[in-house]
């Protein structure tokens, strides 16, 4: 059954839920920012409560900070920079949107932008045009004005560095979501570019001893870490033996079993259980349900489709939402 | 499924798929999986014009997902761009929607008032098994325990209403042989299905009378489109009251038979009862034809059964071991076979009651051909083999050949959800059941009728309580629950109770129970006390604390710096707190005009009412002290508040946790105690502190780091000549 929520204005490109679907962030071609809230918990209306001009270019996409940091948003702009923007209300004036930090560099541009809380702070990663991966790190608990740059890499699993730049289209990223406190950070990220070092999905996890990211397990079969990866999705894990991710590739949507504990090299053992195949074309997003059991995606092809695994762990298509217009 | 349409007045119309997309891994061995169903289709109407040029999801609330629709154009330039014409739509779809036989306030009204009696039931399992793992044995917990179960299931059944007649009585109008009630549910039917199967362990030999009763319920249901004894009956009884000559009447007997194979037999004995040669005009002339009705309308109540007496006020002679039960069968079977044979036949004139009394005593006798003119649905036909041909005798293990015989003999048209799990529980195959109770009545039902698949059925419940792999670790009952409470959440009205669920997922009910909570929006007071309480219920004490956190960000960055400051202390959030004071810190010493005092005292009040907090904190309580006894010194000129006032001061100005930028503008507000007109309130060797701290700060001014305060310049020079007076005046004192 559904039901009609919201009618978007003209120029509207891209959309994000906050955490408790309450408030509903998008960005337009023009680069406004526009916030639209419900009035109460229950309620599935939802009015307009700002509009500002977020940036000189388009937005393509608008992320939400945690709420244990307050109500804001990042948005990746058309250009390439990012811009931190939250909603406070100052000394009595009434509430406002605030630029809180701006984020640009000459060198690449930032495709993908994910939150990832640790047990002390909150972490960003960026991945850019370049196949660099940055993490910065909020400096104060309450101000979400001061960022500090904590790593820089390339996607790719040796510990040389790969000279040669490659040319991304876009770049997926996935935080562990995972909220527990003595689990090391952890993310997913899978590049399109021209390089084919760069494109497989790797997981990256932060080694508190020794303040450095590391690759623990790469997400593609040894002939497939060349294919483009489009989108990325981490499942929830309520209390599974293993972790489970889907990865979005030229080939298909993939499932996989991550272990959770390391080996020796400290790498995690990964399955691959499943392909699935139905969008024609790129697939665009993807998103667990809360419970870590239905994958549902989006692609090029205007289609949803929601995936399961039945008892026997055979992944299949469960339901199609095709779409019709007018 | 037909098109219908939403609640927006948009028309869902569910096609047939095209393909079926599987996985390529899994070439499973275990024999039972269900196998992969086609994908259900949803066609969502965004009313955008197209092209629409890309598409964005979200899942919101348990399994509802949000989808998101642009018509942005790449080539679109800013000057195509018009105020107001819509650019985007965004539409919530929910899944797994259960179909309209019953309504979502009535359903809602479902899902509440089975939370008692399954809590009631998960409590009684968890004493039943601490017990027995103590000392009791397994055949007195089996016994125990199907009872419990019985009663869950009476509590659920009442919920979903009550198509039982009222008992009949005296004075109600002898035409009306079919009472009009509420339209049976098929979640009832089924749900009472699984009851008499699965939970219901009265003698195994009660079981066929309990299936004549429910179709008795229930038989409305058997079909959509094709006619059924209670169908027959309906038509009857509209006709049966503009008949003047009943028994004249092709229908009217039709009625009686059918009703007399399916063992309705009071309707039989009323329908009798209408028979022309009852009236009192009458009986003069057909004396014989009304013996022979009156005979057979005896013969219908004399009928035996083999059930509890308690359990029913129908008419038949109920015998409750089988005995006892067959003696009376065959001394009834002769007395029907004597009526038959008898010779009264050829006086009866009337030619449709003699042929017609004579079909009914062969229905009574069992002929098979009867039956099958007289019952329309296969499931009819199955209750009356089990009433006139195999009188009681068949046990579960013959009931499935006989229902596969019945259905070759009345094949139905359509398929109708109750058949499968009919045939699934005939076939006593618990996949069969579980996979059509899925299918056909939706997560409430599987998840509430497991507990009667696993009353006192090893098989069943070693099937469904088995831990497996695929699924992460979890049983089949267990995914059936989370499946539930994913349902239940999706709801604004009804998460409040997937808590009670999810508790009962030994495995990922808290991990779900977690992520349940912190999907509920935080910065609604209310919200939030109810997570709180849901959270001290099952002592989610990291959880809470979490939330609290989120709900005292949300508070303290919206204004509000009093509710921040208590939610995080009830969190113990350190970290922010300490942030929070340094913030004041900056904040006092940078307004210590005592205007400005008010706006922040209401704040260190309330973070002085936890000391252990942070140091800092305590700092800031001191300072509210001493800020409260200068302003008491301001009003008046008396010595002795002022000389409390120096008290404080010195106390600051000895603790270690006074931050340094606070030192200078202390003693600039202290100046009028410093140069106390009456005597010197400050001691030699509490000068000398004081000047000693002033000597620190000069030389602390000399680094790079030092804050500078926003004090006049001259103000550390009007502190030392202050101080410095008054240490002379000291001296003298002394």
């Amino acid at each position: 059954m559904e039901k009609s929520l919201l009618t978007l204005e003209k120029g509207t490109n891209c959309s994000s839920w906050n955490y408790c679907n309450q408030r509903l962030a998008t960005g337009s071609t023009q680069g406004s920012l526009t916030i639209f809230d419900s009035p109460d918990p229950d309620s599935s209306s939802f009015t307009c409560t700002s509009k500002f001009r977020a940036h000189e270019a388009s937005i393509v996409k608008v992320v939400w900070v945690p709420p244990e940091y307050g109500d804001a948003v990042a948005c990746i702009c058309g250009d390439g920079t990012v811009s931190i923007w939250e909603e406070v209300v100052q000394d009595g004036q009434s509430l406002k949107w605030n630029l809180c930090n701006r984020f640009e560099s000459n060198s690449s541009q930032v495709l993908d932008l994910q939150f990832g809380l640790s047990s002390t702070s909150l972490k960003m990663v960026t991945a850019c045009s370049n196949g660099h991966v940055r993490v910065y790190e909020l400096l104060d608990l309450l101000d979400l004005k001061k960022w500090q740059l904590q790593a820089e890499f390339q996607n790719v699993t040796d510990s040389v560095p790969i000279s040669g730049k490659p040319s991304c289209l876009s770049a997926s990223i996935s935080w562990n979501p995972q909220r527990g406190e003595s689990q090391p950070s952890s993310f997913v990220l899978g590049f399109n570019s021209d390089m084919p070092q760069f494109n497989s999905s790797k997981v990256w996890e932060f080694d508190e001893a020794h303040q450095r990211w590391l690759p623990v397990a790469e997400l593609a079969l040894p002939g497939d870490t060349g294919d483009q990866v489009y989108s990325v999705a981490w499942a929830q894990n309520i209390g599974r033996p293993y972790e489970v991710v889907a990865v979005g590739s030229s080939k298909g949507i993939a499932i996989w079993h991550l272990g959770l504990n390391p080996d020796t090299d400290g790498r995690l053992s990964v399955e691959k259980v499943a392909l699935l195949s139905g969008h024609e074309g790129e697939v665009w997003e993807m998103e667990w349900d809360m419970g870590g059991m239905t994958l549902a995606t989006a692609g090029s092809d205007g289609v949803v489709r929601l995936w399961q695994s039945n008892l026997n762990g055979v992944w299949h298509e469960q339901a199609t939402l095709e779409t019709a217009s007018a | 499924m037909p098109g219908r349409l939403s609640d927006s007045g948009m028309f869902i119309i569910p096609t047939p798929p095209d393909s079926v997309r599987t996985s390529d891994s899994g070439n499973s061995l275990i024999p039972y999986s269900p196998e992969v169903r086609d994908p259900v289709i949803y066609n969502l109407h965004h009313g955008l014009k197209p092209p629409i040029s890309r598409l964005s999801i979200s899942w919101s609330r348990g399994n509802c997902l949000r989808v998101s629709f642009f018509r942005v154009d790449s080539t679109e330039t800013d000057t195509s761009y018009v105020e107001g014409e819509v650019g985007g739509k965004v539409v919530e779809v929910k899944l797994n929607v259960e179909d309209g036989e019953i309504g979502d306030a009535e359903r809602r009204r479902i899902a509440y008032g089975s939370v008692a009696p399954y809590a009631h039931l998960q409590g009684q399992k968890n004493t039943v098994s601490a017990l027995s793992k103590m000392s009791m044995s397994s055949s007195s917990y089996y016994v125990e325990w199907w009872q419990h179960v019985i009663e869950y299931s009476k509590e659920i059944n009442s919920l979903l209403g009550n198509p039982e007649p009222p008992p009949s009585s005296l004075i109600e109008d002898p035409k009306t042989v079919l009472k009009v009630v509420e339209e049976p549910t098929c979640l009832k039917a089924a749900w009472e299905l699984m009851e008499i199967f699965y939970a219901d362990k009265r003698p195994q030999a009660w079981l066929p009378e309990r299936l004549v009763d429910w179709l008795r319920d229930f038989d409305s249901l058997l079909t959509d489109t094709e006619a059924t004894v209670h169908s027959k009956l309906v038509n009857l009884q509209k006709e049966i009251v503009n008949l003047q000559v009943v028994e004249d009447d092709f229908n009217y007997w039709e009625g009686i038979s059918s009703a007399l194979a399916v063992g309705w037999l009071d309707i039989v004995v009323k329908l009798l009862r209408l028979h022309g040669s009852y009236q009192l005009d009458q009986l003069g002339d057909r004396e014989t034809e009304n013996g022979l009705v009156e005979a057979v309308a005896v013969l219908v109540t004399k009928m035996p059964r083999l059930r509890s007496e308690s359990s029913d006020r129908r008419l038949g002679e109920c015998f409750e071991t089988r005995p006892e039960f067959m003696k009376a069968w065959e001394k009834w079977r002769g007395q029907v076979a004597k009526l038959e044979s008898s010779a009264y036949w050829v006086q009866c004139d009337h030619r449709q009651t003699r042929e017609s009394l004579r079909k009914v005593l062969q229905i009574m006798l069992g002929n098979v051909n009867s039956l099958i003119t007289s019952a329309c649905h296969w499931m009819e036909l199955f209750i009356a083999k089990f009433l006139y041909v195999r009188p009681f005798t068949t046990g579960l293990e013959g009931m499935y050949s006989l229902a596969k015989k019945c259905m070759e003999l009345k094949p139905a048209s359509s398929t109708q959800r109750l058949m499968g799990l009919i045939l699934g529980i005939l076939e006593e195959n618990t996949e069969v059941v579980l996979a059509e109770c899925s299918k056909s009545f939706g997560p409430w039902m599987v998840a509430h009728v497991m507990e009667l698949l696993t009353a006192g059925n090893n098989q069943a419940e070693m099937l469904l309580h088995e831990e497996r792999h695929n699924l992460g670790g979890i049983s089949i009952e267990e995914l059936h629950r989370l499946v539930y409470a994913q349902v239940l959440s999706s709801h604004a009205l009804t998460w409040q109770i997937a808590p009670v669920y999810l508790i009962s997922c030994p495995k990922q009910g808290l991990g779900m129970l977690e992520i349940l909570l912190y999907k509920q929006p935080m910065q609604h007071n209310h919200t939030l006390l109810k997570n709180l309480e849901i959270c001290r219920l099952y002592e989610l004490s990291g959880i809470s604390s979490n939330l609290m956190k989120i709900a005292g960000v949300y508070h303290w960055k919206h204004g509000r710096k009093g509710s921040g400051v208590f939610w995080l202390q009830q969190a113990q959030d350190e970290a922010r707190l300490n942030r929070i004071a340094q913030e004041l810190f900056d904040f006092v010493g940078k307004s210590i005009s005592d205007d400005s005092f008010k706006q922040w005292e209401g704040l260190i009040e309330l973070l002085g009412n936890e000391t252990r907090t942070a140091g800092g904190l305590e700092f800031l309580h001191k300072y509210r002290d001493f800020k409260k006894s200068l302003q008491q010194v301001k009003g008046g000129n008396v010595t002795d508040v002022a000389q409390q006032a120096v008290e404080s001061l010195i106390m600051i100005m000895k603790n270690p946790s006074t931050p340094q930028r606070f030192w200078l503008p202390l003693m600039h507000d202290s100046l009028k105690l410093l140069t106390w007109p009456e005597r010197p309130l400050l001691n030699v060797s509490q000068t000398n502190l004081l000047l000693n701290k002033l000597q620190e700060l000069s030389i602390a001014k000399l680094c790079p780091d030092y804050c500078e305060t926003d004090l006049p310049s001259q103000a550390l020079s009007s502190v030392r000549l202050a101080l410095a007076t008054n240490l002379g005046r000291a001296i003298l004192e002394e």
